[in-house]
Parts: structure tokens; C-alpha cells; sequence
């Protein structure tokens, strides 16, 4: 096989069922992915939840992850934030002529790896090849469908005065892993990527309690997005402790280098999680005993004063309001 | 942290704050990262309202006048340079338009994170010419320095700087009767050292040389409102860990080597005798006013926007009739709002006082 991708892997001919098999197949394969135009699969009664998503990354591999464990992870996310099991997912790529195929390869292999331990089965694909130039590298969307577990219904406009605000770990480690590695700062860290599938996390949250309000994953825009969006949503204000909130020593340093605030960087592994002040501390627990969430914890509650707001309790103990999100990330001059 | 200044009394320095009940005190932090945290951590929610907090001309970005914009803008779309800048410039309106519109206009406009940026980026263009918005303090004057020196060094043909270089103490000077007391900014005395500022107070200027945590903005005010009561001008360094007197030589003598003083114009305040620095004779070939031959640009601001009372403690944001309404970060109108280290942008993104 070529080293590169080229325009006749996307052709439909020969050299795509190649890329299919050697690619693809390998890692992909299960009973339901065949070469048959679309999946047949066994839904059992009940709801089902079903999102997309697309990915396009800078660079492409980055400390902790690439674009096809962030592919997986997005989706898989995106349904666990719903309260449904990921069953089934499709993925289309559209891969630029030229792209090195140990590369694809290796994201084909994250990409099972993480379905693997997430228990979901990719269940139909698609290729294309765009000439050079006319994109950057390689862009994966992908689909996916849960099993909604009895009784549970989760919503951003749940959130309910007297919720505790819980976050599942250390925020804002994707969000500077990308951008360390996109620009040179000439600082070196060994921040890696929160980029991790979360229905383990989900799922056992379920398990010891049926109240959770509102889970979110904090992607884009961070926490500190997700927190108004919720404030706006459900009509209520939030009071963050601005001590409680889990930031790893190295992306607090590389924060104030430059000007950042961690709540509105993002993550691809943190959920933001609402449920009764009374039963945050035994969430807290069980999510403390699972892999990616060793740092969960509360760093706030709902209240009834300035609804669409998010006020923060500051180190000093003086209240401010979180400044609302927008705007570019701009490195301020000194 | 507590420092010297304060370690034998009892009271907190919060406390020393809070419970001031002396008579009314007006404090200017000059410094844009002092702005940005003392709105951050909510310091001016606890003051008692005896004690006034004004955010001084320290910021870069707000002094930058609009004729400098207009300058940039030139340069960009007339002289088909290159303009490499900080983030902070980019969005700051010009008479006519920002540099973030002109790329609408077919400018070039490039955003890096230090001046030797814009100079490895001019060796990798030769074909083009390249540059550099040199804006900023004592702080970050010595990486312009740098980047001309090495420039120089290295035979680079294409490359300039457009000086708005400016230095504090004869702000302090002008401003002296804004305030009763300054929080100098740490990183400033780092380089500068604390002589000057130590003189001043024979010129009736009073301040506190103040670092970035919380405790050690809470200890200088704390050191401010006590030294203050006394009622005679003082001078104190409470932030010793980072400052020294003599400040750091070698950086010194960079600048000295590569600018000089001259008279500058600071948004908002006017034009400030022996406030800024230029290039010297030796460096002309770095200065884009010649290299360009760049006529001179007076620059037209928004009439109704009143940055320069905000600076100099005249008025508060809200009281700008454009506040929140025709000018916010996202269409900012005057500088206050563009950079994070603006009092109108901290106002806005902080709620002003809770
Ligand atoms: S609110 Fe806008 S227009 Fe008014 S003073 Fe501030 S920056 Fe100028």
C-alpha cells in the first residue's frame, strides 16, 4: 500500500476498498459494520437519545489525544451528558490528499481503543479525499446513538436553587495543551489533554442517584460557558467558590503568563454536573473512585439572586461577577 | 504572603482596610494588570466608601492615542508592510478603523507574542517588509531593544519598529494631584528601580511599590491607608521579593543603548513631556517614521468617549454616557474597553461594584 493518501482512495475503486480494509476494518470491525449501505440494528423499547458532531483540530495530535480519540469522545460524551447509554456510532472522514496513512492509522487505532472501553460499536463509515489545500489535514464527524435509561430526563433548564455545582476534574487542560502546542510561547509544560470518554462516569453517577439535574460536558468555551448557558437555561444564578475549583498547578502557571482564565478553557473530559446540595457529597465519592474524575468536586450552588448571572466568591472573600464569555482568546501585553 | 511592612501589627490587612474610617482617600492603581486584579479578585467590593480606588494610565493599550493606529494603518494599507503586534492592539479603534477591520482592506496584519517574533518572522520574509507596533512600559521596552539590536546584528534589511514607548514617572508627576497615594506596579520598578519613584516624594507624590497575589495587593493597601494617615508623603516598597532599588542594570542599559527620551502623546492625558522614548540616531534605519518618512497624524477619538477622565479619576465608567450601551468589548469605542486591562472593560466583565 502508499505511504499517502491519494484522490484515487476516495474514488470508490480499488484503493478505497483497500484503505477500507487495511484501515478501517482492522480496527473497526464487529458484526454490524458491513458493506452493505447502512447499519441494520436492534433498538430495544424505550428512548433513544442520537447526536453529531465534527471535529476539526489544530494540530491534529496534540499531548494526551488526537482527532479520532477527541471524535469518539465528543460523541460518546454528548449522549452520556443525556443520560444514555452510547450504543452505535458512524464516522466520515475527510482526509487531505497527501495525509500520511501511519497517521490515519493511528487514529483509527484510538479511535477503537476508546470505543472499545467505552462499550460502543462503530456501525457504518465514510471517505472522502479532498485535494491539497483545500483542507487542513483531516476532519471527522461523528454520530451516535444511546439507550436512555428508564426514568431519566436531564436538562440544561433543570438546574434548581439549592443544586450543588459539581465539575468531575481538573479544567482547562485540553484547552492549553492546544493552544501550547499551536503557538510557540516558549513555555514547557507537560499539561496533557482531559480528553476521555465519560459514560463510566455517567453511568455510575446513575447508579447512586436518579436526581441529577443538568450534566454538561465543558468542550468549547469551558466551564465558564457552560455555567451561563445554564444560568440562562434555567433561569437561576450560580456562586462559584472560587477556592474550590480545581485547576492543576501547571495550567494556573501557564494561565497567568498569559492572561487566561481556566473556567473558559476547554475541556474534552469534564462534565458539569447539577444535582440536590444533599447528595453532591456521596457524586462526589463515586466519581472521585473512577479514573477520570479523581478530582471531581463542588465549586458552587444555585441561588436565587441575579438569575443569568455566575458571581464568584474570590480568594479574598469579596464577590465579583465571572466575566460573561465572548471574544477571542487574546494574550494580554504584559 | 505578608511582608515586612506590615508584620507586627495584628489586624489583617483586609481588616486594615475594611475598618479604615479616616478621612477620604483616593488611591490610583497605575498599573493595567493591578486593574484587571483588583477587579478580578473583587478588592473594590470590600473598600469602605471613604476609600477610592481610580484606575490610572497604566494600561498600554488605553494610552496608545489614535494617531498611532492611524499611523499603523498607513503603513499597513499605503506601504504594503506587514504589521506584526500584541493581541491587545488589534481591536483598538483608529479614526477610521481598527487593525482588525484593515484586514478586511487587504492589510497584513500578524499577531505575535514578543517583538524577536517579528523579527524571525522578517527573516524568514525578506520579500516583505515587516513591522513592529512597539507599545508598552519599562517592562516591556527592553524586548523591542532586543529585537533592534539583534536586528542591527544581523544585517536584517526589512524590519522596523513603530515606537509608542513610554516611561511612567513624569505620569506620576501630572497626575499627582488625581490621587492621593499610587499602588506602583511591581513589574515596572523590577526594571526601573525605585529611585525615581522614592524622589517623587519630595514633589509632594505619595505610593506603594505592590505586587500581583492577593495578599500582596490587600498588604499594599493596607500599607497605603496606614502610611496615608500620617498624613506626610511617603514611599514604601512592599513587594522587596521581586524589586530591588537599583532595578535590573542590564535591562537598563539595553534601553539606554538602543532609545531615547523624548515627549510623548498618552491617549486621554495629553501630550507628557519626556514620557516616552524613540529610537536612537544609531537605530534609524529601525524606525518606521523614517524608513516610511510617515507624515504626522493628529488622530481623531470619539468625542463622547471619556477615557481620559476615567484615567485620570474624573469620572467612573458607568458614568460614560456610551458605557455598556453603544460600547462594550465586543464593539469597543475607545481603548478603555478594548484591552482586559481597561477600566471600562473591567467594569463591564466584572459587574463594577457588586
Ligand atoms: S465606555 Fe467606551 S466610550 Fe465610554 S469612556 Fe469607556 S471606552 Fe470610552
Amino acid at each position: 500500500m502508499e505511504k499517502n493518501i491519494t484522490l484515487a482512495h476516495g474514488a470508490g475503486g480499488k484503493q478505497t476498498s483497500m484503505l477500507i480494509d487495511e484501515v478501517f476494518k482492522t480496527h473497526f470491525s464487529n458484526p454490524l459494520l458491513t458493506a452493505d449501505d447502512a447499519a441494520i440494528l436492534q433498538i430495544d423499547s424505550g428512548k433513544i437519545a442520537f447526536s453529531t458532531d465534527g471535529f476539526i483540530v489544530s494540530p491534529f495530535e496534540f499531548p494526551g489525544g488526537n482527532i479520532g480519540k477527541l471524535s469518539i469522545c465528543g460523541t460518546v460524551n454528548d449522549l452520556a451528558c443525556m443520560g444514555a447509554k452510547p450504543l452505535y456510532l458512524t464516522c466520515a472522514f475527510v482526509i487531505e490528499e497527501g495525509f500520511p496513512l501511519t497517521i490515519l492509522e493511528k487514529i483509527a487505532s484510538s479511535m477503537e481503543k476508546t470505543a472499545k472501553e467505552t462499550g460502543v460499536k462503530i456501525v457504518a463509515g465514510d471517505t472522502k479525499v479532498a485535494g491539497k489545500g483545500q483542507i487542513d489535514n483531516i476532519f471527522i464527524t461523528t454520530s451516535g446513538v444511546g439507550q436512555l435509561a428508564e426514568g431519566i430526563s436531564l436538562s440544561g433548564s433543570k438546574a434548581c436553587v439549592g443544586d450543588a455545582v459539581i465539575v468531575t476534574g481538573d479544567i482547562g487542560r485540553h484547552g492549553c495543551s492546544i493552544l501550547l502546542s499551536r503557538e510557540d510561547f516558549g513555555i514547557e509544560t507537560s499539561i496533557k489533554s482531559d480528553c476521555a470518554p465519560l459514560w463510566g462516569a455517567v453511568e455510575k453517577m446513575l447508579e447512586v442517584t436518579k436526581t441529577l439535574h443538568v450534566i454538561r460536558d465543558a468542550t468549547r468555551g469551558g466551564v465558564g460557558t457552560v455555567l451561563y448557558e445554564i444560568a440562562n437555561q434555567s433561569n437561576v444564578g450560580i456562586c462559584l467558590d472560587s477556592k474550590e475549583i480545581p485547576v492543576s498547578g501547571e495550567v494556573a502557571g501557564v494561565c497567568g503568563m498569559l492572561g487566561l482564565e481556566p473556567l473558559y478553557l476547554a475541556c474534552e473530559g469534564r462534565l458539569v454536573v447539577f444535582a440536590p446540595m444533599d447528595e453532591a457529597e456521596q457524586i462526589v465519592k463515586t466519581l472521585r473512585q473512577l479514573p477520570y474524575s479523581k478530582e471531581a468536586a463542588v465549586i458552587g450552588e444555585v441561588t436565587s439572586e441575579m438569575p443569568g448571572r455566575v458571581v464568584m466568591k474570590t480568594e479574598i472573600g469579596a464577590k465579583t461577577l465571572l466575566p460573561e464569555p465572548g471574544g477571542e482568546l487574546l494574550p494580554r501585553i504584559c | 504572603m505578608k511582608t515586612a511592612c506590615i508584620e507586627n501589627k495584628k489586624m489583617s490587612a483586609k481588616e486594615i482596610i475594611e475598618s479604615y474610617k479616616g478621612k477620604p482617600l483616593r488611591i490610583m492603581e497605575v498599573c493595567g494588570t493591578h486593574t484587571h486584579e483588583i477587579f478580578r479578585l473583587g478588592i473594590r467590593n470590600i473598600l469602605p466608601d471613604t476609600i477610592k480606588l481610580i484606575s490610572g494610565p497604566g494600561c498600554p493599550v488605553c494610552v496608545t492615542p489614535v494617531g498611532f493606529i492611524d499611523e499603523s494603518l498607513m503603513l499597513a494599507l499605503e506601504h504594503r508592510a506587514v504589521i506584526c503586534t500584541f493581541g491587545d492592539l488589534l481591536r483598538v479603534p483608529g479614526s477610521k478603523m481598527s487593525l482588525a477591520d484593515s484586514r478586511q482592506k487587504g492589510a497584513s496584519i500578524k499577531m505575535v507574542y514578543s517583538p524577536v517574533d517579528a523579527l524571525s518572522y522578517a527573516k524568514e520574509h525578506p520579500d516583505k517588509e515587516i513591522v513592529f507596533l512597539s507599545v508598552g512600559f519599562e517592562t516591556t521596552t527592553p524586548a523591542s531593544c532586543l529585537a533592534v539590536k539583534k536586528a542591527k546584528a544581523d544585517g536584517i534589511k526589512n524590519f522596523s519598529l513603530l515606537v509608542a514607548n513610554k516611561t511612567m514617572p513624569e505620569a506620576y508627576k501630572i497626575l499627582k494631584n488625581s490621587a492621593d497615594a499610587f499602588l506602583y506596579p511591581g513589574h515596572v520598578d523590577a526594571i526601573a528601580g525605585t529611585s525615581v519613584c522614592e524622589s517623587l516624594v519630595k514633589e509632594g507624590v505619595s505610593g506603594v511599590v505592590t505586587g500581583f497575589t492577593a495578599n500582596e495587593l490587600l498588604t499594599a493597601l493596607a500599607v497605603a491607608i496606614k502610611l496615608s494617615e500620617k498624613g506626610k508623603p511617603f514611599f514604601k516598597n512592599c513587594y522587596p521579593r521581586v524589586v530591588k532599588s537599583e532595578g535590573n542594570i542590564p535591562a537598563q542599559e539595553l534601553v539606554n543603548e538602543t532609545m531615547e527620551s523624548c515627549d510623548s502623546e498618552w491617549r486621554g492625558l495629553g501630550k507628557i513631556k519626556k514620557s516616552g522614548l524613540k529610537l536612537r540616531a544609531d537605530y534609524k534605519d529601525f524606525d518606521a517614521r523614517t524608513r516610511f518618512n510617515l507624515p504626522k497624524i493628529p488622530g481623531k477619538s470619539n468625542p463622547a468617549c471619556r477615557c481620559g477622565d476615567i484615567l485620570q479619576g474624573k469620572c467612573k465608567p458607568t458614568e460614560c454616557g456610551l458605557f455598556g450601551k453603544i460600547c462594550n468589548p465586543q464593539h469597543p469605542v475607545g481603548a478603555c474597553m478594548v484591552s482586559n486591562e481597561g477600566a471600562c472593560s473591567a467594569y463591564y466583565q466584572y459587574g463594577g461594584n457588586l
